[in-house]
């Protein structure tokens, strides 16, 4: 299943409500083989936050150093375009985690 | 259970860049019905376990396409669960006799992976993940990846005792005449080999690959038929969250000591009975949780026992992937569930050459999907 504008559209009030959203990473990992549509991010970190109050998501880590990649670095979710659309497509926006 | 393995049969696992889908199918069912000293018409119904064929190579429609290739318009269905639809094909052919529906089916496992570039191959493949992952821009290795930081961090684990699941399986490969690889590796090898997604690197990775197998099953044998039985005693599928994320644990899979557990029980067996096992292992660290979770070791200690060859060949009591597992004999998504039970059949029956496990009584499959998402267990037996 592709991830689709329309898909991404239905999940607006659920992306928007995740907007600034503090956590801390579980576990991480660097894809440097990606899917293709991320493939001018690569290498990038894809990491499993817990959100404070419990909630776990999965989500690629932007404006990394190599200091943050470990367990319980504090990230913040944060609206970021989310890949490179293959010719003249609707560019996607979605949530990613940034260190604090 | 009643039910009888008949004739079983594979193709080279590869690059098989000359051999179509078709192709494929056609060799596995045709040995695998002359072994079974049968005719194509006394097959009752025809399942098949494919994952990426209407993604890949846009033919859906395959449960007809594989009738033309046995040349009876019997019933016939693709099953799909990722990597265990051959397992869940089979798990779905052995219902249908035990419902007395049918009576001899035939089950082919086939993947066609090559004819595709390495992208579009993995964007297929994380067709077994769900939309949070995707968008999250991993990938199988990645999800793989996540464990195996969770694992090594709870049990403090290292990359090379990892490395050696990988040593282990290319060794039992270069007895197997149908492996893609038929080379040994080192610890160092894998741990020089690229980066795919840290910790994993290539060398803990399964290969894209092409292949199809077949096997024919029958809840009435017929006394012609002159091999040594081997009965499948049990068949058990349980599933789990789409993503791993969401898991309770990211050290076992639920679904794999949930069917496990049903299929011990079903057998009348416990994992200190089983005498060689076909693992799942897609990943380096799959193989390593797999061999906690069915009970063939205590947790954290798996991957000191596979390093210490506890279930090599020659080596240890329980043997593990002889067949090379799907790391050096090649992992052709669909194909794998049923080349499992291939390879295990064989042992059984004491017809592996110079991967025969001494004396193997009883065996077991382990056939996953995703990241743990769906298992199919089954267990095979010389004796009722």
């Amino acid at each position: 299943m592709k991830v689709t504008p329309v898909k991404l559209w239905r999940r607006q009030k659920e992306t928007s409500s995740l907007i600034g959203k503090k956590g801390h990473i579980l576990l991480w990992t660097i894809i440097r083989v990606p899917a293709k549509s991320f493939g001018q991010q690569a290498p990038y970190p894809v990491v499993v936050v817990e959100l404070e109050g419990g909630q776990r998501m999965v989500g690629q880590l932007v404006d990394w150093q190599e200091k943050d990649l470990r367990v319980g670095t504090n990230v913040i979710a944060v609206l970021r375009r989310l890949r490179t659309e293959e010719k003249a497509d609707v560019i996607s926006y979605n949530i990613k985690f940034k260190p604090l | 259970m009643k039910i009888q393995i008949l004739g079983t049969a594979t193709t080279k696992f590869g690059e098989l860049w000359g051999v179509s889908p078709r192709t494929m199918a056609r060799e596995a069912i045709q040995n695998a019905v002359v072994a079974s000293g049968l005719k194509p018409s006394d097959i009752d119904a025809i399942f098949v376990g494919n994952m990426l064929s209407g993604i890949l190579g846009n033919q859906a429609n395959l449960g007809s396409l594989v009738t033309e290739e046995l040349g009876e318009f019997k019933p016939s269905l693709r099953v799909e669960g990722a990597c265990a639809s051959g397992g869940l094909a089979l798990n779905t052919a052995i219902n249908s006799l035990l419902s007395g529906q049918y009576k001899t089916v035939l089950i082919v496992g086939l993947e066609k992976m090559t004819d595709h570039n390495s992208d579009d191959v993995t964007a297929g493949l994380m067709a077994a993940g769900s939309d949070e992952e995707r968008i999250a821009g991993a990938t199988f290795p990645g999800l793989y990846a996540l464990m195996a930081r969770a694992y090594m961090q709870k049990y403090g684990i290292t990359e090379e005792l990892l490395a050696s699941v990988s040593v282990k399986n290319h060794y039992h490969g270069t007895f197997n005449p149908k492996a893609q690889f038929q080379m040994a590796i080192t610890v160092t090898d894998v741990m020089r080999s690229s980066k795919v997604a840290d910790p994993l690197k290539l060398l803990d990775c399964s290969p894209i690959s092409d292949g199809a197998a077949a096997v024919v099953i029958t809840s009435e044998p017929s006394k012609k038929f002159a091999k040594k039985p081997v009965y499948i005693t049990a068949s058990e599928v349980a599933t789990d969250t789409l993503s791993f994320y969401e898991r309770s644990s990211f050290t076992s899979l639920a679904a794999v000591v949930n069917a496990s557990a049903k299929a011990y029980k079903k057998a009348g067996v416990t994992s200190e009975d089983i005498d060689v096992a076909e693992i799942h292992d897609c990943f380096s660290i799959a193989e390593v949780v797999a061999t906690e979770d069915l009970g063939f070791s205590k947790r954290g200690k798996a991957a000191k026992d596979i390093a210490e060859e506890k279930f090599t060949l020659g080596k240890g009591k329980l043997i593990t992937n002889p067949s090379g597992g799907l790391k050096s004999c090649g992992h052709p998504v669909g194909a794998t569930g049923i080349k499992q039970i291939v390879e295990i059949t064989e042992q059984l029956r004491g017809e592996a050459g110079k991967r025969q496990v001494p004396n193997a009584r009883v065996g077991l499959t382990h056939n996953v999907g995703g990241t743990g998402t769906v298992a199919a267990i089954h267990i095979l037996q010389t004796k009722l």
